[in-house]
């Protein structure tokens, strides 16, 4: 007995051993060297300036009109207009290969909300433009960006100019409130807050979280639970923290090209953008042997760590066009859903929103194709808007989550293109209701024919998730992944996942080779119990 | 002679309430919005309150709403009662204005920013 019991022993020392020399699936994450890496790169955040603004004689004037404190900046930052009046910010287009622009807001791009900004003829739109007022002509608004303060510029430089020629007593006291306002804000100066940036990207679409999922208002004060980078509780890292800026271009933005054409880390090159992960964290951000270090070459680190968007506000999922102009008692009207959100109105149609969403997985290596007002279409598909370009067999693409919105606006019947509507304005469909009017007047503001004959089409509209990175305790487990059920990969083809796919004959061969290994060493005991019991248990 | 004398009455209610609303309408909107905006800084400075935010925005009421709202005196619903107390009845005018000018069922609703 002594021999049996000895050898049972020996076998279970055996399948220990075996056990503890297989690599852990998923090390602890506190030995991950890419955080360590991280947080030396980003430890220093006292942020500090080599002037005081409110020192320059040029910003102690009384200011009269936006120009004249565009004039104050540029005496100092005398290239700020150029490199501004260049970059993607003001001239709202891009162009692939730096030609003529088709995609941009001022071009052909429309999207699958308001569709279109009309080549700029839309003015409501213009309240994002970082000039003065409702004209691409006027000077750049260097606070829009830049101030600390948060003021109305275009009401407050209006109201100013109106109380001034009001000339009373109480108009004059007004105005001169309002320079002092004006004068504080151009004194008390900065590099861009996440106020500054989400003045206008946490609003895309018309409304907080309305566009992005990923970029709401709950971002301007978050907390580490939803954004370990922003929290204030956390990191409290402002835009421009991984947003870096050359010439007033700022890295990040995805339209025609890559966000980042190379994945180098401040260790390779220490003036390299902050744009990606990799550029902090590393290529290989876990801790040694972990099996999550050998995904990050196919699948991005946003598939795991952004697990949902629209966490703590709720995001526009769908827009259907063809419900808009129903009324009731003969009037326009509207509706709310759940959340507080208008889930219909007679001028835009019917809306739904969501909280905690879910992303939609894609290959993608960086590039979004967009179909424009100009290209043709199959109104018998949904038609892609904007779709993210990559193949499992494109080394640059990664698995990457994206928040797609789904629409159904209006397309040409004969021409087979989408149509560009006016929307606001006189000729407006949100003013008469009308969609012939609408779409010839929208497609006459951007140069472009309309047959007469229109329809609705389903779209897509897709949003990279790279905001709302969750803490790692809430980061997505193996399982969410490889599982033959409701798997976060079910719809992503052109790669074998264990656990998610089955290759019957491969699996045939795998449980014959792990019950044969068993059997072996079944059998191999059971000798060995044997035949030492047979020499008298002295083995 | 009876008919006439309620005629006359009508006609005369018809015309002060018509006036009064004309009246409430002719106040300076830009003003009114400064108006009340320093009502809620002063407030804040006060105490009374954590913000400087109006805690009412003119899209908040249909036109109608912020008759009947004004119409009766009871400026209850804006809190900071002390401030609003002091408002002289042409400040009152130009707060009704603009909040009138831009209600939510008017041309261009709108919110405090």
């Amino acid at each position: 007995m002594h021999a049996i019991y000895k050898n049972l022993i020996m076998m279970l020392a055996a399948w220990m051993l075996v056990a503890a020399t297989v690599p852990p699936v998923l090390a602890d994450a506190t030995e991950a060297p890419g955080r360590t890496m991280a947080q030396q790169a980003t430890k220093s955040l006292n942020i500090w300036n080599t002037t005081d603004h409110a020192k320059h004689p040029a910003l102690q004037k009384a200011f009269t009109s936006g120009q004249d404190i565009t004039d104050a900046c540029l005496s100092c930052h005398s290239e700020a207009d150029d490199q501004i009046h260049k970059s993607i910010h003001w001239t709202w287009q891009a162009s692939p290969d730096g030609e003529e622009a088709k995609f941009g807001k001022a071009a052909h791009s429309l999207n699958n909300f308001c569709i279109s900004a009309n080549r700029m003829e839309d003015k409501s739109c213009l309240a994002c433009h970082p000039g003065w007022g409702t004209s691409t002509e006027s000077g750049i608004n260097c606070l829009n960006c830049h101030s600390r303060k948060k003021v109305n510029w275009d009401e407050a430089i209006e109201d100013l100019a109106a109380f001034v020629e009001a000339g009373d007593e109480e108009s004059l006291e007004i105005a001169a409130e309002i320079q002092a306002e004006l004068q504080e804000a151009a004194q008390d100066i900065g590099r861009p807050s996440r106020q500054n940036c989400g003045g206008c990207h946490f609003i895309g679409g018309g409304g907080d979280g309305v566009k992005h999922g990923d970029l709401d208002t709950s971002l301007t004060k978050p907390s580490k639970a939803l954004d370990v980078h922003m929290g204030v509780d956390g990191q409290n890292f402002d835009c421009v923290r991984c947003h870096t800026t050359k010439m007033h271009n700022i890295a990040g933005r995805v339209y025609t090209r890559p966000a980042a054409t190379d994945r180098k880390s401040l260790i390779e090159d220490d003036l390299a953008s902050k744009i990606t992960c990799e550029s902090c964290h590393s290529a290989t951000p876990h801790a040694e042997n972990s099996k999550a270090n050998d995904h990050a070459d196919r699948v991005a680190c946003q598939t795991c760590h952004i697990p949902e968007v629209a966490r703590e506000l709720p995001t526009k999922m769908t827009w259907d066009w063809s419900q808009a102009g129903q009324l009731k008692d003969g009037k326009p009207y509207k509706t709310k859903d759940e959340f507080g959100k208008h889930d219909y109105l007679t001028i835009k149609g019917k809306f739904t929103w969501a909280k905690n969403v879910k992303p939609e997985y894609f290959w993608y290596n960086g590039v979004i194709d967009s179909v424009t007002a100009n290209d043709m279409i199959d109104p018998g598909q949904v038609v892609p808007v904007s779709a993210p370009v990559g193949s499992p067999a494109d080394p640059d693409s990664r698995i990457y989550p994206f928040k797609v919105h789904r629409g159904k606006q209006p397309y040409d019947k004969i021409h087979k293109t989408l149509l560009v509507p006016l929307l606001s304005g006189d000729d407006g469909y949100w003013k008469t209701l009308d969609w012939q009017r609408a779409l010839s007047h929208g497609q006459a503001s951007v140069d472009l024919p309309y047959s007469g004959q229109f329809d609705f089409v389903e779209t897509t509209y897709v949003f990279p998730a790279t905001h709302m990175v969750a803490p790692k305790e809430n980061a997505l487990a193996c399982n969410d992944c490889h599982t033959r059920n409701d798997s976060r990969m079910a719809g992503v083809a052109g790669v074998y996942m264990p656990g998610r796919d089955r290759f019957d004959l491969l699996n045939t061969f795998g449980w014959v080779a792990v019950i044969g290994t068993f059997f072996a060493v079944f059998c191999h005991g059971l000798g060995r119990v044997f035949s030492n019991g047979r020499n008298g248990g002295h083995g | 002679m009876r008919r006439f004398v309620m005629l006359a009455v009508a006609m005369m209610f018809v015309f002060t309430s018509v006036g009064a609303s004309l009246a409430m309408e002719q106040g300076n909107k830009r003003k009114g919005k400064y108006t009340y905006r320093k009502v809620y800084k002063s407030c804040n400075q006060r105490g009374e309150v954590d913000s400087t935010k109006p805690p009412l925005n003119p899209s908040d009421k249909t036109q109608a709403e912020w008759e009947a709202l004004f119409d009766s005196g009871d400026f209850t619903p804006f809190g900071c009662q002390d401030e609003w107390t002091n408002l002289s009845d042409t400040e009152i005018t130009d707060i009704f204005t603009y909040m009138h000018a831009h209600a939510s069922d008017s041309p261009t609703p709108l919110k405090c920013k």
